[in-house]
């Protein structure tokens, strides 16, 4: 069984995988600027698969953490939406800048102008400044007080999925200044290009795949140094680790905070391609849809991660539209599958061979023995 | 809903299971679909999911006098389930993808802000069942229902008159989000210019689906125990907290005719299987009272127990309310503007809609001018009956036009 | 509430006309004039008829105080029908009777019953009162119609009292008419009789009163004399005193409530994952799953035997608990089994169970919030001390949280199951060894753990709204509540409950629901921090 925690099984899948999202690099300018006469997609469609990037990014960052370290947050929804929020900011200041109208949220409280701490936002350069170091910062912090205090496993996911939740409470607020219920909408244009427009949505679509593509490939080199295995050493035994003299605070902080900051610039690319953020994308339920769409691809390597997100994502936008009742059971039976009968996803199927798959169906649940502390 | 229900409670949720069916992607070319925003999920199915059966019973009876130009009128449904961002993502879909000719839809201030961009930036049409804020007004937003210069202040005049209680002090009471909000502001200016001192007020907000009033209930009633002057509640919780409200309110013994509600949200349907004998005589404003006088109410209510009986929607058939008429009155002020217009195109309808007239179950008719897409409507102030119902307290005369932004705000 | 309309001023002078009424000459009430304003202008002269009314009463025979009561009993009723032409007629059955003489007449086609505007109803209510002072009703009437006059602090005159008094033949309504004589001396012009005024007065302990006494120390006439002055002074302090006492005990109280809630709805928890260490984010579903099935229990009451409807909690208790926990043993049996050894999955496994619950129960029952009826015994309350007002709801929520816990304590720690439940979450082998079924004794603490969370969803019914997703807003308060109390410990669940209940409704009056929930989180997390076992942390494996 321990073949299942090795890397070469899953490299298999990372080469098609790569490919394919090179393919989606090239075609969407292509097909969304209707470079082919009679071959083209819609704003639409070239607005979902810019969206299903985005989450095939958030499900890495959560790979990052659970595939490797073995650390399940159920907290990276708030992460996603820290990166939104600011990438809204950033927005509702350009939009400011053109209509000289102040965002409704800011009227109806009483605003005449918007509030100081507002004034990096003003500027592209300082907005993604503020979108990788902010988050950063925000997990450092929690990471640090959390893993000096050894706060583990379920402890861990509990506590973040709490975090998230109260973040969700607090931006409900409307005194909180964020807008509320409402959120954040009203976006004019992006980079010069007005949102919701092909341009746009082609260059959202084209530069979430270009980021999927860069953690991708980066992450994969990252985990086959020292460092990864190191983390992986952590997910398998972390205390040993600690005996052996080495110091995993660091190590788990160092991922953990990479981790945020990939999950933070996927939601500053996903806020402009849906034209609003509001809490609804702290709640708990979505956190736990990313460990879901992690679970469903697979865990470790963010091959499966990005498999799962984009499967799953594709599933839910086709679904949800097609028969909006229907999806929540298809969703819950696939998690129930996964859990009972793939523990690591649809790599198993592909890496497996057909024996073992055969094995798997009729013994007692597999791995349940050895894999430990991976799950 | 007792047991017998069941069936046709089983029934609803069939035909929502079947709802698919009717988001055909291909369309025939003698049809024309327009769009519902609703949810028939979460903490607004209760009110919002009507809006999609009323929806289809105004289509079904436009079809059934020849359609709109010769087409018939195909009503795509679709489930928000009451998070904002997903109606606009389903507005999007609806308009980009299904290209309906009109979007019917959005109960609250939220939803409807999410969907604007995506309706001005697709130049669709979006009709908007709802009294509501004000201070907006889009080209592509058909504002069927008042703001609050003709809606909220008539009544809040009303409660400060010696005809109603000579209201003195206010508890604003409120769900947290850009409605209340702004309702609230634009009291607030209105008293102040009135001269009613600050300390004769006092706001509170609750967030969405918030169903624990104990200590807000005490905090009112140690409000009220203030002195200064006859106490009044403003009410702007929306949804299901309504019902939760009156509840613990008549459970802490406090009688209307000591602390009246003005519940501005307040509906029919939110008194359902309430015991209001303690609460008759608190107040609401709309629209249209489900005991508006005159045949075409009669009529309108008769239809809607039919089609209830017809179609099985999980509704009471005997319960109607604002917003329902509201979505009525919609998607006949759309067929009758695409009629005058002779195009489903978006610009030629909106252009239609100046002078356009409609006789509407309220008993007014409902006039539209080139000034803005707002729709004159009548005003009724409504009082709690013992039976979960509202009688009219008073009416205005006529209908009063509509001013988008309000002087006080 | 002040009786600050000009109806009340009026009724209370035409009160003071009533009992001087015998100074007059004969000025037996014109029931047709009466009528007739009440008429005018569709119900609009009802204020100007009760002034006229109460002023000509005084002369009034037991049939004239009859009649009033009739039409004003029928006005509230609205059974007083109002013809286009002025006259009154009151609807009896089909036929008709003149308002004026009572005696039957047809009802004209365009009679209508006049609108009840609020100021119509208190007005009414406050007739009604007065009229019952000096009708021959029950003594309870009497006292409730004095209740109704002296809460709403509408000044009666004394002759008027003196008047009910000499009426009177029960020594209860004798003494409260006294009782309420002595109030009405709250503007006497002898010191004395203002001084027992106030003494009188400050024994009502609420903030009510705390607001008259204090608009008295405006009143010139009060401040000139010292006695009358020294008398206030020491009533406002002394009803001050109550009234901050009813607010710390309002506070605990409502912290105990909230407590409460908190405590049913973490109890299942603490069971499953406190003991067992399964993470069961299906817990708020099976909270859910209690109300649904404490609602079916309603239905079926109400269908078999209506008239038993009030007792349908009672009933359910067993049925709730009972069905919870088969679905629990379900689940336990069909997914948790295989995943003892994988926590993680546990949590996504179960997630994906509650999707499935929540939509199952969404197809079957439809997305919107169930009614419940709230029997009688649950509805309204008691006011005990200032403005401390006991809800019977909650008070009952509170109950029965402290009959679980005690429950759930006893069969923990007297009982062999719980003994077994024990040793197998201490030691699974050691227990196994000595004959313990290990297999079975997980599938019983689960059901346990189900039952738990089912009688929870019966407690919070008639407080939150019952819908498919209702689960959902309870699972995160439920895991902080366990994880605070420390994982393990029944009594720290208890303890941590009934804590962050009791922040939460603290802070909620100054910074508003949603941040008091936001600070009693960061406070768990925070504390979680620092003491990551728990407030009481349990030695054992897990």
């Amino acid at each position: 069984m321990s073949g299942l925690l090795k890397f070469s099984g899953r490299d298999r899948a990372a080469g098609p995988v790569i490919g394919l999202l090179l393919l989606l690099l090239v075609l969407s300018p292509v097909l969304g600027l209707h470079a082919i006469p009679g071959l083209g997609l819609s704003i639409y469609g070239v607005n979902l698969v810019g969206q299903v990037m985005c989450f095939a990014l958030l499900a890495m960052a959560l790979d990052l953490m659970w595939g490797s370290a073995g650390v399940l947050s159920l907290g990276h929804g708030l992460f996603f939406a820290f990166g939104g929020y600011l990438s809204a900011m950033h927005l509702l200041k350009t939009a400011y800048a053109q209509t000289h109208v102040l965002p409704d949220f800011l009227q109806f409280m009483g605003q005449s102008a918007f509030p100081a701490f507002w004034w990096p936002f003003g500027s592209a350069s300082l907005s993604v400044l503020a979108i990788i170091l902010l988050p950063g910062l925000l997990a450092f912090i929690f990471g640090y007080v959390s893993f000096r205090s050894r706060v583990n496993g379920v402890y861990f996911s509990i506590i973040t999925q709490a975090l998230t939740y109260t973040a969700m409470l607090l931006m409900f607020r409307n005194e909180t200044g964020f807008g509320g219920n409402n959120g954040m909408t009203g976006f004019n244009t992006i980079a010069g290009l007005p949102i919701g427009g092909m341009k746009a949505a082609v260059l959202l679509t084209m530069l979430s795949t270009a980021a999927v593509l860069v953690v991708l490939v980066g992450g994969r080199a990252m985990l086959a140094t020292r460092f990864g295995r190191m983390l992986t050493a952590i997910r398998d035994d972390e205390a040993r680790l600690r005996f052996l003299g080495y110091d995993t605070l660091w190590l788990k902080l160092a991922a953990w905070c990479l981790s945020a900051i990939i999950a933070a610039v996927a939601g500053a690319l996903y806020v402009p391609q849906v034209g609003i953020i509001n809490p609804t994308l702290l709640d708990p339920s979505l956190s736990i849809e990313v460990a879901v769409w992690v679970a469903v691809g697979g865990r470790g390597g963010l091959c499966g991660a990005v498999l799962g997100a984009v499967l799953v994502n594709t599933l839910k936008f086709w679904m949800s539209a097609a028969a909006p009742t229907v999806w929540p059971f298809v969703l819950a039976l696939l998690v129930l599958l996964v859990v009972l009968v793939l523990p690591n996803g649809l790599m198993d199927l592909s890496n497996r061979s057909r024996a073992w798959i055969a094995e798997l169906t009729k013994g007692d649940v597999p791995g349940a023995k050895t894999v430990r502390r991976l799950s | 809903m007792p047991l017998l229900k069941r069936r046709s409670l089983l029934a609803g949720a069939a035909a929502t299971l079947a709802a698919p069916a009717i988001i055909r992607p291909a369309w025939a070319a003698d049809t024309v679909k327009i769009g519902c925003l609703f949810s028939s999920s979460g903490t607004m199915a209760n009110l919002e999911g009507r809006l999609n059966y009323i929806t289809q019973m105004a289509a079904d009876e436009i079809n059934a006098s020849g359609g709109v130009l010769g087409r018939q009128i195909e009503v795509v449904t679709t489930n928000p389930n009451s998070d904002w961002p997903t109606y606009a993502q389903m507005g999007r879909q609806l308009l980009q993808e299904q290209k309906v000719a009109a979007l019917f839809g959005c109960w609250t201030s939220v939803a409807r802000k999410s969907v604007l961009p995506v309706v001005e930036q697709n130049d669709g049409l979006l009709f908007y069942p709802l009294h509501f804020e004000g201070d907006e007004n889009s080209k592509n937003v058909v504002y069927l229902n008042s703001p609050p210069a003709s809606s909220v202040l008539p009544a809040v005049d009303y409660l400060m008159s010696g005809d109603g209680v000579s209201a003195k002090r206010f508890f604003m009471l409120g769900t947290d989000y850009v409605w209340p909000r702004t309702i609230n502001k634009i009291l607030k200016g209105y008293w102040k210019s009135k001269g009613i001192p600050e300390s004769a007020w006092q706001e509170q907000y609750v967030p969405f689906g918030f169903s624990n009033f104990q200590s807000m209930v005490n905090q009112i009633r140690s409000f009220a125990s203030q002195g200064g002057g006859q106490p009044i509640v403003v009410l702007t919780v929306v949804g299901s907290s309504i019902a939760d409200f009156l509840r613990e309110y008549s459970n802490q013994g406090i009688q209307p005719t000591d602390l009246p509600v003005l519940g501005l949200d307040m509906v029919e349907a939110d008194l359902e299987g309430l015991n209001t004998a303690s609460l008759v005589g608190n107040l609401n404003c709309w629209a249209y009272l489900q005991n508006a006088p005159g045949p075409r109410n009669q009529k309108f209510l008769a239809d809607w127990a039919s089609y209830v009986q017809k179609s099985g929607a999980p509704y009471s058939p005997h319960v109607a309310i604002d917003p329902m008429v509201s979505t009525y009155d919609g998607v006949h002020i759309w067929a009758n503007a695409a009629k005058k217009a002779g195009s489903f195109d978006v610009p030629e309808v909106r252009a239609a809609f100046a002078g356009l007239e409609f006789p509407d179950p309220s008993g007014y008719t409902l006039k539209m001018t080139a000034a803005n897409n707002y729709v004159a409507r009548g005003v009724f102030i409504g009082s709690i009956n013992a039976n979960q119902g509202f009688d009219v307290l008073w009416q205005s005369k006529g209908t009063p036009t509509p001013v988008p932004y309000s002087q006080y705000s | 509430m002040r009786f600050g309309l000009k109806a009340g001023a009026a009724l209370a002078a035409a009160l003071t006309c009533l009992v001087m009424g015998p100074v007059r000459a004969e000025a037996a009430p014109d029931r047709t004039a009466i009528v007739n304003e009440v008429c005018a202008q569709g119900g609009q002269g009802l204020p100007q008829a009760a002034d006229q009314l109460l002023t000509e009463l005084p002369s009034a025979t037991p049939d004239d105080v009859s009649w009033a009561n009739r039409v004003v009993g029928a006005f509230s009723h609205r059974q007083l029908l109002c013809s286009a032409d002025g006259h009154g007629y009151i609807a009896n059955g089909a036929a008709g009777l003149d308002a004026a003489t009572l005696v039957p007449a047809k009802l004209p086609d365009d009679a209508a019953a006049p609108f009840l505007s609020l100021r119509a109803r208190i007005v009414l209510e406050r007739m009604e009162a007065a009229l019952a002072l000096v009708s021959p009703v029950a003594p309870e009437r009497k006292l409730a119609a004095l209740d109704t006059l002296q809460q709403h602090n509408d000044s009666v005159p004394m002759a008027l009292v003196t008047m009910a008094i000499a009426q009177s033949h029960d020594a209860d309504v004798t003494r409260a008419l006294r009782r309420f004589g002595v109030l009405q001396g709250l503007h006497a012009p002898d010191t004395a009789q203002r001084v027992a005024a106030i003494r009188d007065l400050s024994q009502d302990t609420t903030s009510d009163t705390l607001g008259q006494l204090r608009s008295l120390r405006d009143d010139p006439s009060y401040a000139s004399d010292p006695s009358v002055a020294a008398a206030l002074d020491a009533g406002i302090a002394h009803v001050q005193l109550w009234v901050r006492v009813g607010n710390v005990l309002a506070l605990l109280y409502n912290g105990l409530s909230a407590g409460s809630i908190l405590f049913m709805s973490a109890i299942g928890l603490a069971v499953i994952f406190g003991l067992m260490g399964v993470i069961n984010l299906a817990q708020g579903e099976l909270i859910m799953i209690g109300a649904y099935t404490a609602y079916c229990v309603q239905q079926v009451v109400r269908a078999v035997a209506p008239a038993y409807i009030s007792l349908y909690p009672i009933l359910a208790i067993p049925l709730v608990f009972l069905v919870t926990a088969a679905i629990g043993i379900i689940i336990e049996a069909t997914v948790i089994r295989h995943l003892y050894r994988r926590p993680l999955m546990t949590l996504l496994a179960t997630w994906g169970i509650s999707l499935l619950l929540i939509n199952l129960v969404r197809v079957g029952f439809g997305p919107q919030n169930l009614k419940f009826i709230t029997p009688s015994y649950l509805t309204g309350g008691v006011s005990v001390v200032g403005d401390f007002f006991v809800t019977w709801n909650h008070l009952a929520a509170i109950i029965f949280a402290v009959l679980a816990f005690l429950g759930t304590l006893a069969l923990l720690r007297l009982t062999s199951l719980g003994l077994f439940i024990r040793g197998v979450t201490q030691n699974r082998d050691m227990a196994g060894c000595i004959g313990v079924s290990a297999r079975t004794i997980d599938m019983l603490a689960f059901g346990f753990g189900a039952g738990l969370a089912g009688l929870a969803g019966l407690a919070v019914a008639p407080i939150y709204n019952v819908n498919p997703s209702m689960g959902t807003d309870f699972i995160i308060d439920s895991f902080m509540v366990v994880v605070l109390g420390g994982v393990g410990s029944l009594v720290g669940t208890a303890i941590a409950a009934f804590g962050i209940g009791l922040v939460n409704v603290g802070i909620e009056p100054f910074y508003g629901a949603v941040a008091a929930k936001v600070i009693a989180l960061l406070l768990i997390i925070a504390i979680i921090q620092w003491r990551p076992e728990g407030l009481i942390a349990i030695k054992g494996r897990r």
